[in-house]
C-alpha cells in the first residue's frame, strides 16, 4: 500500500513524452495519456508475449527486454515497442519421429544450429521471464529433453531470445520441442488409458 | 459504497490460520443471485427488436451491438481483393486452432484469420485446467450431471453429453500434440476439484494449463501448412443466393484494406465479450474479446440463446488498481484457499458454483463486511497464506503464475492474502449449435465461447477448455468432409441490406456500428494508423 504509486511520473514511450500515475503499466500509461495502441496488446496478463518492449531506466545505460503489460512506469524511463518477429524457419511434425530412440537425431536435423551456441548469454539476458534459456538449449543438444523442457515452463513464446540469438537457434522453439516430445513419447497415464478402454468397450453411457 | 472495513485495518487484523470455521450460510442460490448477481441488476436488460431473437431478453450493452449497423458499405468492397479457400477459420484461440488443424489434416485448404496474433485469446489465460472424468470414483455421468446442475438446467443436454463423453479422448489428443499434464509418481494424471463438482476431475499443468495448451496448438498449427492471417480482424460474413454463409470480409491492420474471402464453410471461433465491460465490471478477458462473432452471426440470421447470462468469476484481483480484473485461478480455491470477509470470517462454501460464490462476495461488500481500499476499490480476502500453512511449499510447486502475480503486486501470497472481487469472465450464452458446431445458418460453424447451450446459464471451471477442443475437432472434421468437392458460390452482402431495412422499420438508431473490434480505450477509431478501416461514417 504505498501512496507514492499514485504520484505522476514522466517518461517517453515510442519517443512520445507521457505523464501517468506510477501505478500504471506501460500500456495503461499510453492509453491514460490519450495515445491509441492496438497492435502489441494481447492478454494484458503477461502470458501471451505480444507487448514486447525495450526499456532503458533513468539511472542506467542498460537496455532491458520486458512485457509492456507487466512493467510499471517509472520516472525518466524510455520505452520502445518492438514489432513481433517473423516465425522461425524451423519446421517439424511430431509424427515424423518414429520412436523415442530417434528424438535426439531428429532434433539435430530440425535444429542444426543448436550445437553452435556461442554462450553469449543474449538469450538469457533478453528473457522477460528469467528463464535459463542458454542452459535449456545445451540440455536439449545433449538429448536431455525432459530437463530442458522443465526450464521453459513459464515461456510465453515472446520470441525475444530468438531475436537475440546470433546463431538463429530459436531457443524458445528448442524449449517447446523439448516439452512436446516429452509429452508425446512419455506421458502415458494409466488412469486415462483405463478410462479410454472403458469408453471403447461401451461400458460408460450417459442417461440424459 | 464506502461502508467496508478499511484495507489497512483489515490487513492488520489478519493472521494466517490453519483452520477456520466453515460458513453456516444457508442462503438459497436463487435468492442470492436475484439479490446480488449482476445479471439481475435492474435496468441492465432489454428486449431485442430485430433479428432471429426478436423478443428475447438480452443485456443492454450486447443488444446495442447486436442491433448496430454494419461497419462497411458496398463501396468499401469495390476494389477489394478476393481469395478462395475451402474453410475460413475466424479466431486464433484454442478452438480456432483445433478446428483449423483438424480440418487441414482432413484434407481441406484452410485460412485462419485472427484479429491479433495466433494464440492471442482467452485460452492462453485459462490456467485452471480441463475437466474430464478419469478418477476411479468418477464417471462421465457424474460429469454430465454436474454440468447440467451448474448450468441451472438451461443446458442443451445432447451437447453436454457428447462433450463429457469426448473428455478422455480430448486429453489423449492434446498429449499427442505434445501438451504436458501434471502426473503423480506412477504417471497417472493428477486431478483437482472444481467448484460445483462432485468429484476431483480437473486435470491440469501447474497453473499454466491454457498457456501450455496454446503454445503447443500454435506450434502444431504453424507446422501444418495452414495460412495464418494475423492482425486481420473479420468485420462481416458473406452470404450466397440461398442466404447460406459463403465467406467473410477480412480487414488487415497491416495495410488497412479489406479482402473478400470466399469459403465453402466458415468456422467462427471469436470468443466472448469481456472487453465490453458489462455493467462497468473489470474483466479477466483478453484484449480482443469484444463479441465480434456474435454480431456477425446474428446478422447472417443465426439464432442465439441465453443472452442475459454472463459469468463473473469470483476471484478477480481487486487491488492494486493497474491489475484489477486479473484472474486468479479457481485452482487456488480447489487447493483449499478460504474466502474471508473483512472480519476474517468465511461466508460461503468456497467451492460452490461460480455464480453463487461471486454473488456472495458482492453481498459481503454491499452489506459492509468487505474490505475497502478507496471509493471504488473493494473486495474480500483470498486466504492464500492459509493454504501455504496447511501445505508448505504448495504455492511454489503448483501455482507459479500466482507467485508471479504476487511479485507484480508487491504482495507475497504466502504471507499476505490477496484482495479479490468478481471479474467479468465468460459469456454463458451465444450461437445455437448442434453436435458438429453447425449454427442454424448453413455453411456457418461456431465453436468455443461464441456458442451457447453447452454450459447453460453458468459454466463450471475446466469445462471451457474441454468444450473448445471437443467441438473444435468435431467442427473441423465435419466441415472438411462437407466442403469436399463442393464448388464456391457467388458472395454478397445482401444480408446487410436486410439488416438495415429491419433496423429502419423498427425505428432503431443507426449511429452505432459493429462489430466493436477493440475496446474504446484502445482508440482504434481515431488512430491514424488505421485510417482505411474506420467506420463508414
Amino acid at each position: 500500500m504505498s501512496e507514492t504509486s499514485e504520484q505522476p511520473v514522466n517518461l517517453t514511450i515510442n519517443s512520445k513524452s507521457i505523464t501517468a500515475p506510477g501505478s500504471l503499466s506501460v500500456i495503461q500509461a499510453l492509453w491514460h495519456a490519450g495515445y491509441p495502441r492496438v497492435k502489441s496488446v494481447g492478454c494484458l496478463e503477461g502470458v501471451c508475449g505480444s507487448c514486447r518492449i525495450m526499456v532503458r531506466r533513468a539511472d542506467s545505460h542498460e537496455l532491458k527486454m520486458e512485457l509492456g503489460c507487466q512493467l510499471l512506469v517509472e520516472e525518466g524511463m524510455e520505452v520502445i515497442f518492438l514489432v513481433f518477429p517473423n516465425p522461425t524457419h524451423h519446421t517439424y511434425q511430431l509424427e515424423e519421429i518414429k520412436n523415442s530412440w530417434e528424438v535426439q537425431d531428429k532434433f539435430h536435423q530440425i535444429f542444426p544450429e543448436a550445437d553452435h551456441c556461442r554462450h553469449c548469454g543474449g538469450c538469457d539476458k533478453s528473457c522477460p521471464k528469467g528463464i535459463e534459456v542458454e542452459r535449456g538449449v545445451e540440455l536439449a543438444s545433449k538429448g536431455r529433453f525432459g530437463e530442458a523442457g522443465e526450464l521453459f515452463v513459464e515461456c510465453v513464446m515472446c520470441n525475444f531470445c530468438m531475436t537475440a540469438c546470433p546463431e538463429l537457434i530459436a531457443p524458445n522453439h528448442v524449449g517447446l520441442f523439448s516439452r512436446r516430445v516429452t509429452a508425446y513419447f512419455h506421458i502415458r497415464p494409466s488412469n486415462l488409458i483405463n478410462r479410454l478402454e472403458m469408453l471403447r468397450k461401451g461400458d460408460l453411457q450417459i442417461t440424459q | 459504497m464506502t461502508n467496508g472495513i478499511p484495507y489497512s485495518d483489515a490487513l492488520g487484523n489478519y493472521t494466517p490460520q490453519r483452520f477456520r470455521e466453515p460458513s453456516n450460510d444457508q442462503t438459497k442460490t436463487r435468492d442470492l443471485l436475484e439479490q446480488f448477481h449482476p445479471d439481475y441488476m435492474p435496468d441492465s436488460m432489454t428486449t431485442l427488436r430485430v433479428g432471429p431473437n426478436q423478443g428475447d431478453v438480452c443485456h443492454k450493452q450486447l443488444a446495442d451491438v447486436l442491433q448496430s449497423d454494419a461497419r462497411i458499405e458496398e463501396a468499401d468492397l469495390a476494389g477489394a481483393n478476393t481469395v478462395e479457400t475451402d474453410i475460413l477459420v475466424v479466431g486464433g484461440g484454442g478452438a480456432g486452432c483445433t478446428a483449423a488443424l483438424t480440418a487441414a489434416r482432413n484434407g481441406a485448404k484452410v485460412i485462419l484469420a485472427t484479429k491479433l496474433r495466433l494464440g492471442d485469446s482467452n485460452t492462453v489465460m485459462a490456467e485452471g485446467g480441463i475437466q474430464t472424468s478419469v478418477e476411479k470414483g468418477d464417471t462421465p455421468q457424474m460429469h454430465y450431471d454436474d454440468t447440467i446442475k451448474g448450468g441451472h438446467h438451461y443446458v442443451d443436454k445432447p451437447l453436454a453429453a457428447q462433450m463429457v463423453m469426448d473428455g478422455p479422448n480430448v486429453i489423449r489428443w492434446l498429449i499427442q500434440q505434445g501438451m504436458q499434464f501434471d502426473v503423480d509418481k506412477y504417471g497417472d494424471l493428477l486431478t483437482r476439484r472444481a467448484g460445483g463438482t462432485s468429484a476431483p476431475r480437473v486435470v491440469y499443468y501447474r497453473d499454466y494449463t491454457g498457456l501450455e495448451m496454446m503454445r503447443v496448438l500454435r506450434e502444431a498449427l504453424t507446422n501444418t501448412g495452414i495460412e495464418v492471417w494475423d492482425y486481420n480482424p473479420t468485420v462481416e460474413l458473406l452470404s450466397n443466393d440461398q442466404g447460406h454463409c459463403a465467406g467473410a470480409v477480412v480487414s488487415s491492420l497491416k495495410n488497412c484494406s479489406y479482402t473478400l474471402v470466399k469459403a465453402k464453410a466458415v468456422i467462427l471461433a471469436t470468443g466472448g465479450i469481456g472487453r465490453m465491460h458489462l455493467n462497468g465490471f473489470p474483466t479477466s478477458n483478453h484484449f480482443g474479446a469484444t463479441g465480434d462473432g456474435l454480431v456477425m452471426a446474428y446478422r447472417m440470421g443465426a439464432k442465439l440463446r441465453d443472452l442475459d447470462s454472463f459469468q463473473y468469476h469470483p476471484s478477480g484481483l481487486a487491488y492494486p488498481q493497474h491489475l484489477a480484473g486479473t484472474l486468479i485461478t479457481e485452482g487456488v480455491r480447489s487447493a483449499g484457499a478460504y474466502l474471508l470477509n473483512g472480519h476474517g470470517d468465511r461466508f460461503v462454501d468456497e467451492l460452490g458454483p461460480r455464480d453463487h460464490v461471486a454473488a456472495a462476495i458482492l453481498r459481503e461488500c454491499e452489506e459492509g463486511r468487505g474490505v475497502q481500499v478507496n471509493e471504488t476499490t473493494r473486495g474480500v480476502w483470498l486466504d492464500t497464506p492459509g493454504v501455504e500453512l496447511r501445505n508448505p511449499g504448495i504455492l511454489k510447486s503448483r501455482f507459479p503464475k500466482l507467485l508471479q502475480l504476487g511479485r507484480k503486486c508487491g504482495i507475497d501470497p504466502a504471507q499476505k492474502p490477496l484482495l479479490i472481487f468478481p471479474t467479468l469472465h465468460y459469456q454463458n450464452g451465444g450461437v445455437v449449435i448442434d453436435g458438429n458446431g453447425c449454427s442454424t445458418v448453413r455453411g456457418l460453424y461456431c465453436i468455443g465461447e461464441v456458442c451457447g447451450g453447452i454450459h447453460g446459464k453458468n459454466r463450471l471451471m475446466g469445462n471451457s477448455l474441454l468444450d473448445i477442443i471437443s467441438f473444435g475437432r468435431r467442427a473441423g472434421e465435419h466441415a472438411a468432409t462437407e466442403v469436399h468437392g463442393r464448388p464456391h458460390s457467388n458472395v454478397s452482402t445482401e444480408h446487410l441490406s436486410e439488416l438495415r431495412r429491419q433496423l429502419t422499420l423498427a425505428d432503431m438508431p443507426m449511429e452505432n456500428q459493429g462489430p466493436m473490434l477493440f475496446p474504446d480505450y484502445a482508440k482504434f477509431e481515431t488512430d491514424s494508423d488505421y485510417d482505411g478501416l474506420h467506420k463508414a461514417k
